[in-house]
């Protein structure tokens, strides 16, 4: 830090003067300082914006780029001048981070241009000043969390995996609702039941018309068959539905713990423990006692509703509030009850016999409810129970409001999630076009037929941009080093749904020897074909790597999901097998559903190449 | 703490007055009100702080003298004066330096050790008109002694640094602050370590050495002789010459 200082240095070196008579030994020899006569000005051109400063006032922070020989870099000959093509505003900040040795986040830009900023220029963020840090920790926490959530989002579920396997779609069917049609009406008939259960339950307890002997029944007694049938097919559906929960879930034991699964259990467990115990007198008070439990397959509505799953995830979240708020109470009512104990306890007949049964009165009426079956009946009483229910009002409003706020910041953030979510089909499609631009301008390239003679390209298209003809031609070679072409998205979705619902019908068929091994690497030879859907990114050269990395990128640009890196893993395997020719061995037998079988007629759309992959698809070896 | 800035104190007392005489209140009436505020203002320790606040910005703003006075009065060229000024005020925008800046800009030096009471005893050397802030003419002028003053100046500040009470004699007592002062800024981590007994020792050196009549203090002459005739001394007094 003594570099924000670093003007005061000369002084600091003369005061030390003041220890010469009195040092107990020799003084080292002072560097030589070759200082120039004169400090001298450089001018910083910043995309047109002129800054100027003095050297020194650079070369403070060394470890920097603008102030180590890495300027030079940026040193424009003919102009004297270090040119920087950055952002003019963001770098005055960092310049005045030089001059006064505070670093400031400036709140009106954004977090990531500054972060980029920082980076080029060598900055370390940390050394924010503490004026501006809070803020910039904030702005930077919120970014990480809203890619975190872009990423959530683009992982999921939404996404067809061509190469599902029945297990993975259930538990994309239960997680997602609305995914498909099946899962839609699963979800809406397990709302109904729990509905009709929770009802049924409440109803039994009514009382509906009197038996012979004038003795009022409730309608479950009544019509106890109609309710025991009623109550064994809603069990019997949660236990289905449980039970498949409980197979598809990728882990098991991870679903076994998880809360929602918890509250499945309690809900159906007192009709089986009913079942086994229903002969026993004695248990059978337990048994009306585990009955209460039924009434937790409310909780089951979570899944069905966004705001309670809010509610629940608020509480959990402000359990130091609502733990303070209990505490706070606790002690109030003791002190409270203790106070209104002794103050009643020389009235007669006076209702606050001890201290516990003072406890309720406290609490009735800190929490202004005043029920009346407990009042004070001395002055000294009605003095504290007074001042006793002030002060409820005042320690009950305390943390209330920030358990609201929580709630509030909470349920926001959910609505912009579920905002994002339902902007974010549209605005990946308008991302889509514009990446497949490029790519697409390769294949109508291609198409116009001038990559066919290769040695041609000098002969440009119209747009005649050197990048794009060098772009191009890089891309040729990559498909001439693979053997395999580019084709776009859709056809390649296509391709890739009919031949999931391929492989499942095929389950059922065993006309090849192994089926599953051909349609696999059919499948992943199909998942070559995916259409370069990043113009820009680098490929790796490596065979391997690339068709490794080609699958990778079609599907989704971040780690694979278990299933798909055991299909490439498979993959791998026979690719040294088939490395020279693209389209042979293990192929789609001949099934049922003609037009899916030729998965080439799919690829129509891209360019005439494809004619050759038309060869006769034989048996899987 | 506004209720008692002393132009507020005079103005309630002059209103107390107006009232007083309007309505006839009796003075019991006055005096309590007036306890009622000593009560307030005892309750608010930073009462003399925010005076001294007050006094503080409106004192701020000193701006220095020509720079052509200041090259006749010191041995700076203007273009040293320039640079020398330029630090200065980046530092103190207010154009004067008070104590704790002081300090503050003085610790940032000695980052392992504790430099406040040394820059304590460096402030008052550097505010020779003991006014509480250092100015930048004080700052140059020091500077100018420091290191293109001839020995005999340089032996006089030295001296005038020890001599804490600036009563011509340094004593025992004002020589062991001064060390421990200076034995602080090391700082805890330090080979071989510090003792508690090592200013004091370094203190008898220093008065042995110094002190020719054995009197129990060190007159300016005395200190002056001696550094003169110390090869050392003089050697490391031309040290800061190239500062600048």
């Amino acid at each position: 830090m003594a570099a924000g200082v670093a003007a005061w240095l000369p002084f600091a070196r003369a005061a030390a003067i003041g220890w010469m008579p009195v040092a107990s030994a020799p003084m080292p020899t002072p560097p030589r300082d070759k200082r120039r006569a004169q400090d001298s000005l450089i001018v910083l051109n910043v995309s047109g914006t002129k800054f100027q400063t003095w050297r020194d006032t650079l070369e403070r922070y060394p470890d920097t780029l603008l102030g180590s020989t890495e300027r030079d870099f940026f040193y424009h000959e003919e102009t004297g001048e270090f040119f920087f093509d950055r952002d003019p505003d963001i770098f005055r900040h960092i310049l005045n981070f030089y001059r006064t040795g505070k670093l400031h986040y400036p709140r009106h830009e954004c977090i990531s241009a500054y972060d980029e900023e920082l980076a080029f220029f060598g900055i370390i963020p940390e050394i924010i000043g503490d004026c501006c840090y809070e803020e910039y920790k904030d702005r930077r926490r919120e970014n990480a969390e809203r890619i975190q959530d872009d990423e959530d989002n683009e992982n999921s579920k939404d996404m067809v995996l061509p190469d599902m396997n029945f297990r993975q779609s259930m538990w994309r069917a239960f997680e997602n609702p609305h995914t498909s049609t099946m899962a839609l009406v699963f979800y809406y008939v397990t709302g109904f039941f729990i509905a009709v259960s929770v009802m049924a339950n409440v109803v039994e307890t009514v009382p509906c018309g009197k038996t012979q002997n004038r003795v009022e029944v409730s309608c479950g007694e009544r019509y106890a068959l109609a309710f025991f049938c009623l109550d064994t097919a809603c069990v019997m559906i949660f236990t289905v539905e449980y039970l498949l929960r409980l197979l598809a879930s990728p882990n098991r034991f991870k679903f076994m713990k998880s809360v929602m699964s918890v509250i499945d259990v309690v809900a159906i467990m007192p009709y089986y423990i009913g079942l086994f115990m229903s002969n026993n007198e004695d248990v059978s008070g337990a048994f009306v006692t585990l009955r209460v439990f039924r009434v937790f397959r409310i909780f089951k509505f979570s899944r069905h509703s966004a705001g309670l799953r809010i509610l629940g995830y608020t509480l959990k979240s402000c359990a130091s509030e609502l733990g303070f708020l209990l505490f706070s109470l606790t002690m109030a009512i003791i002190i409270f009850a203790t106070v209104m104990f002794y103050a009643e306890k020389g009235s007669s007949a006076s209702k606050f016999t001890s201290i516990p049964a003072a406890f309720w009165y406290t609490i009735v009426t800190m929490t202004t409810l005043g029920y009346g079956d407990m009042v004070p009946k001395t002055i000294i009483g009605k003095i504290f129970g007074s001042i006793c229910s002030l002060s409820g009002v005042l320690v009950i409003a305390l943390p209330v409001p920030v358990i609201v706020s929580n709630f509030s910041r909470i349920y926001h953030q959910s609505q912009r999630a579920e905002k994002r979510r339902a902007q974010k089909k549209t605005r990946l499609a308008r991302i889509r076009a514009a990446r497949s631009g490029g790519s697409n301008a390769y294949l109508l390239y291609k198409r116009n037929g001038l990559l066919a003679n290769s040695e041609e390209e000098a002969l440009v298209s119209k747009t005649n941009a050197s990048f794009d003809v060098q772009h191009h031609h890089l891309l040729h070679c990559l498909e001439k080093t693979t053997n395999h072409e580019f084709i776009d998205e859709q056809t390649y979705e296509t391709s890739c749904m009919e031949v999931s619902m391929v492989k499942q019908a095929s389950r059922s068929s065993s006309l090849s020897s192994s089926p599953r091994g051909g349609l696999t690497s059919c499948c992943s030879r199909r998942s070559k074909r995916k259409s370069f859907s990043v113009p820009n990114s680098n490929m790796s050269a490596n065979r391997r790597g690339s068709v490794q990395e080609l699958s990778t990128i079609q599907i989704r640009e971040r780690p694979l999901s278990n299933s798909r890196s055991s299909l490439n893993a498979k993959f791998e395997e026979t690719v040294p097998l088939n490395s020279e020719e693209a389209y042979l061995t293990a192929a789609v037998i001949s099934l049922p559903t003609p037009p899916v079988t030729t998965p080439e007629g799919d690829d129509s759309a891209s360019s005439p190449d494809y004619s050759q992959s038309n060869i006769v698809r034989v048996s899987a070896l | 703490m506004s209720m008692t800035t002393p132009a507020k104190r005079t103005q309630w007392k002059e209103d107390i007055q107006h009232f007083r005489m309007g309505h006839g209140i009796s003075s019991k009436v006055l005096l309590n009100c007036c306890l009622v505020r000593r009560v307030i203002s005892w309750a608010s320790p930073n009462n003399k702080d925010s005076v001294e606040d007050e006094l503080e910005l409106s004192a701020v703003r000193h701006r220095p003298e020509g720079l052509e006075q200041l090259e006749a009065q010191t041995r700076f060229s203007r273009k040293e004066l320039q640079i020398l000024y330029r630090g200065f005020k980046n530092e103190c925008p207010s154009g004067v330096v008070n104590e704790d800046t002081f300090k503050d800009i003085y610790s940032q030096f000695f980052p392992q050790g504790d430099a406040s009471t040394y820059a304590h005893f460096l402030f008052n050397a550097f505010d020779t008109d003991h006014n509480g802030s250092v100015s930048f003419e004080d700052f140059v002028m020091g500077l100018s002694i420091l290191l293109r003053g001839s020995v005999q100046e340089k032996l006089n500040w030295a001296f005038n640094l020890y001599d804490i009470n600036k009563d011509g004699y340094i004593t025992k007592e004002e020589m062991l602050d001064i060390m421990k002062a200076i034995y602080d800024m090391m700082g805890k981590c330090t080979y071989p370590i510090l003792k508690e007994e090592t200013p004091r020792q370094h203190v008898e050196i220093f008065f042995q050495k110094m002190d020719k009549n054995k009197d129990g203090v060190v007159t300016i002459d005395e200190f002056i002789d001696c550094c003169q005739n110390d090869e050392n001394i003089m050697r490391s007094m031309q040290l800061f010459e190239n500062v600048i």
